[in-house]
């Protein structure tokens, strides 16, 4: 009788998992250097002396791993954040939230001047902490600007958001200019949505973020539900709707500003997997969530092994290759939302 | 200090810088059917929204059960009052049962499933709405009449003593408005759920209500039961019209059959509030 039951969601799940293996199996084993099924497979069960560690744990590895955790936070935080400003084109770039944690993140870099390139753990447990706080500045300006008579409005969130993302990016490049120039490369590169610098300290600094907050969300899930109904509605229901969406904004950005902090800006997997979810699996967030979870690991791990590959040896930024998608999309839901 | 299930004290709403009311004093019967009319933008809607802390008040204070609301968790008063908004919106993918299973929400505990109580609250309001044969259809695919018994159905689910109604009948077809008042009537007589609504029709205010309250410029002007109310000088003096009353032979309801401009023709013109 539903359409979407239970059962089509386990198989669309499972579906989404046995897309990941494979992207991931094709990201290790195909690159400059290919690799074959019983080399990949050998590496990975070899414990430490085969052949190829040093290409699959030091360089390919580390590199899926982050993309898939950065393609889950983006793609989970653009659930939200739609969910909570009922606008199905919110998306963490869109807000200006990307924006906000970059710029704190390049202020940090140009104080950090000619530390970058070291793996020096402060810096790389910090980046993230610094992203916070610009990320959620940048939300928090976007929230208070997007109060109307007393309630968030949709469209002044996303209008807001625009406005304040600009005003953050023209930040970040004016500083960006005044840095050294081995600073001014890797920010750059990293500016625009790069995984180049993957590797694993990054991932266990993002690591403790998500542990932390993608179980709130997925507990909060059921009040994402309700926020699809009219504000009145909501709060007759006996919904704190204030609190809520406070909650929902914070773990949305501290998920976001941890991503940025590793990969930079990659903007439209917050758009791009949420409307997925939705027609895969419907309207249900404690099922779309975890759906938005996956999909955003299977979207950024095959963009950025079509990064890494289209123009090998060059490398194009992931975010570049997610925009190609991620800009036509826009504009197509831009359009189909008007009529 | 009277023990009135809902009542408010020297009550001021509005909308940013306008003021729809000021000192309004007005105390809900307990167990009864009151309906509020009045011209559009007279404060019926601003004040059923202000009871329902839908809407915050600028300066005074509403009572429920003599506690004040401010003082109250939102998810306590859910428990006891619930609100249905005019022409509520929601997703058109969304089943009736599922939305009627959101009433449950301020039974539940965070993340809990739902208990044996829940699914029993869902089924009654489904089955006294008579949207329980359509239990599993979504949203977009029902006409207004189906759709606006579902969300009465949400509202009830939630199994408040208190059931506020901004003009739950307005948009429906004479079959449905019928409809959707039995259900109150229904619920008033066997729940003795204390209702407030807003409705435009006085023929179905007078036939449904115990009490009527009649609103103007932000003032109620008279209240009264409806063989007080609906009477030609109080239809003058609440909508300045000169209307036809007489009494229906077969119950003694009043009933306006016709009625015309005052001489002096001037019109109520406001935007609704």
């Amino acid at each position: 009788m539903l359409k979407y039951s239970q059962e089509r969601f386990v198989g669309i799940m499972l579906t989404a998992l046995g897309l990941i293996v494979a992207a991931m199996y094709i990201s290790l084993s195909y690159g400059v250097f290919d690799l074959t099924f019983a080399e990949v497979v050998k590496t990975l069960f070899s414990q430490g002396n085969g052949e190829y560690d040093v290409l699959i744990y030091q360089f390919r590895l580390p590199r899926i791993v982050i993309a898939g955790l950065v393609g889950t936070g983006l793609g989970v935080a653009g659930a939200v954040l739609q969910g909570v400003s009922r606008n199905g084109l919110a998306d963490p770039g869109i807000l200006g939230i990307n924006a906000g944690a970059g710029l704190a993140i390049v202020v940090f870099m140009f104080f950090y001047q000619g530390k970058l390139a070291g793996s020096d753990w402060f810096s790389i447990l910090a980046m993230p902490f610094f992203g916070l706080i610009g990320g959620l500045a940048a939300s928090i300006f976007v929230y208070l600007l997007s109060w109307k008579n007393g309630r968030l409005d949709s469209q002044r969130f996303l209008l807001t958001g625009i406005a304040l993302g600009s005003g953050f990016a023209a930040l970040s490049l004016y500083i960006t200019l005044k840095m050294d120039p081995t600073d001014f490369h890797t920010a750059t590169v990293w500016s625009v949505g790069s995984l180049f610098h993957a590797n694993w300290q990054y991932s266990i600094s993002i690591l403790p973020w998500f542990l932390f907050l993608l179980p709130i969300i997925f507990w909060k899930a059921h009040i994402l539900d309700l926020f699809q109904l009219e504000e009145s509605s909501v709060k007759s229901l006996g919904v704190s709707v204030g609190r809520e969406q406070v909650i929902l904004l914070l773990c949305s950005t501290g998920l976001v500003s941890a991503c940025v902090s590793v990969s930079g800006s990659i903007g439209f997997v917050g758009l791009i997997v949420p409307h997925l979810a939705k027609s895969l699996t419907g309207i249900r967030h404690q099922q779309m969530i975890p759906l938005c979870a996956m999909l955003g690991m299977l979207l950024v791990i095959v963009a950025d092994f079509i990064a890494k590959n289209i123009f090998a040896p060059a490398e194009v930024a992931t975010g570049t290759i997610i925009s190609l998608i991620g800009v036509p999309y826009f504009i197509y839901l831009l359009f189909r939302s008007k009529a | 200090m009277d023990m009135s299930i809902l009542r408010t004290e020297k009550l001021q709403a509005g909308y940013e810088q306008h003021t729809v009311f000021q000192d309004l004093e007005f105390a809900v019967k307990e167990g009864k059917i009151t309906t509020i009319i009045g011209p559009n933008g007279c404060g019926k809607s601003t004040l059923l929204k202000t009871m329902g802390r839908i809407l915050k008040q600028k300066a005074g204070t509403v009572f429920l059960y003599n506690q004040d609301l401010r003082s109250l968790a939102t998810r306590e008063i859910a428990k006891r009052l619930t609100l249905l908004p005019q022409n509520p919106v929601g997703p058109n993918e969304l089943t009736v049962e599922e939305l009627v299973t959101y009433g449950r929400f301020p039974h539940l505990n965070q993340g809990q499933k739902s208990s044996i109580a829940d699914q029993k609250a869902i089924e009654w309001a489904m089955d006294i709405t008579k949207t329980i044969s359509f239990r599993h259809r979504e949203l977009g695919s029902l006409s207004g009449g189906e759709r606006q018994k579902v969300w009465l159905a949400m509202a009830l689910a939630q199994e408040t003593a208190i059931l506020l109604l901004d003009e739950p009948t307005t948009y429906l077809d004479m079959v449905h408005q019928l409809e959707v008042l039995k259900i109150v009537q229904q619920l008033n007589r066997q729940r003795q759920c204390t209702i407030v609504m807003v409705l435009h029709d006085i023929n179905r205010a007078a036939r449904f209500s115990h009490e009527i309250v009649a609103m103007k410029e932000g003032h109620i002007v008279a209240l009264g039961s409806p063989q007080e109310m609906i009477t030609p000088e109080v239809l003058k003096q609440v909508f300045c019209i000169d209307a036809r009353v007489m009494l229906d032979p077969r119950d003694g309801v009043p009933v306006c059959f016709s009625y015309d401009n005052l001489q002096t023709e001037k019109e109520t013109i406001g935007g609704e509030a």
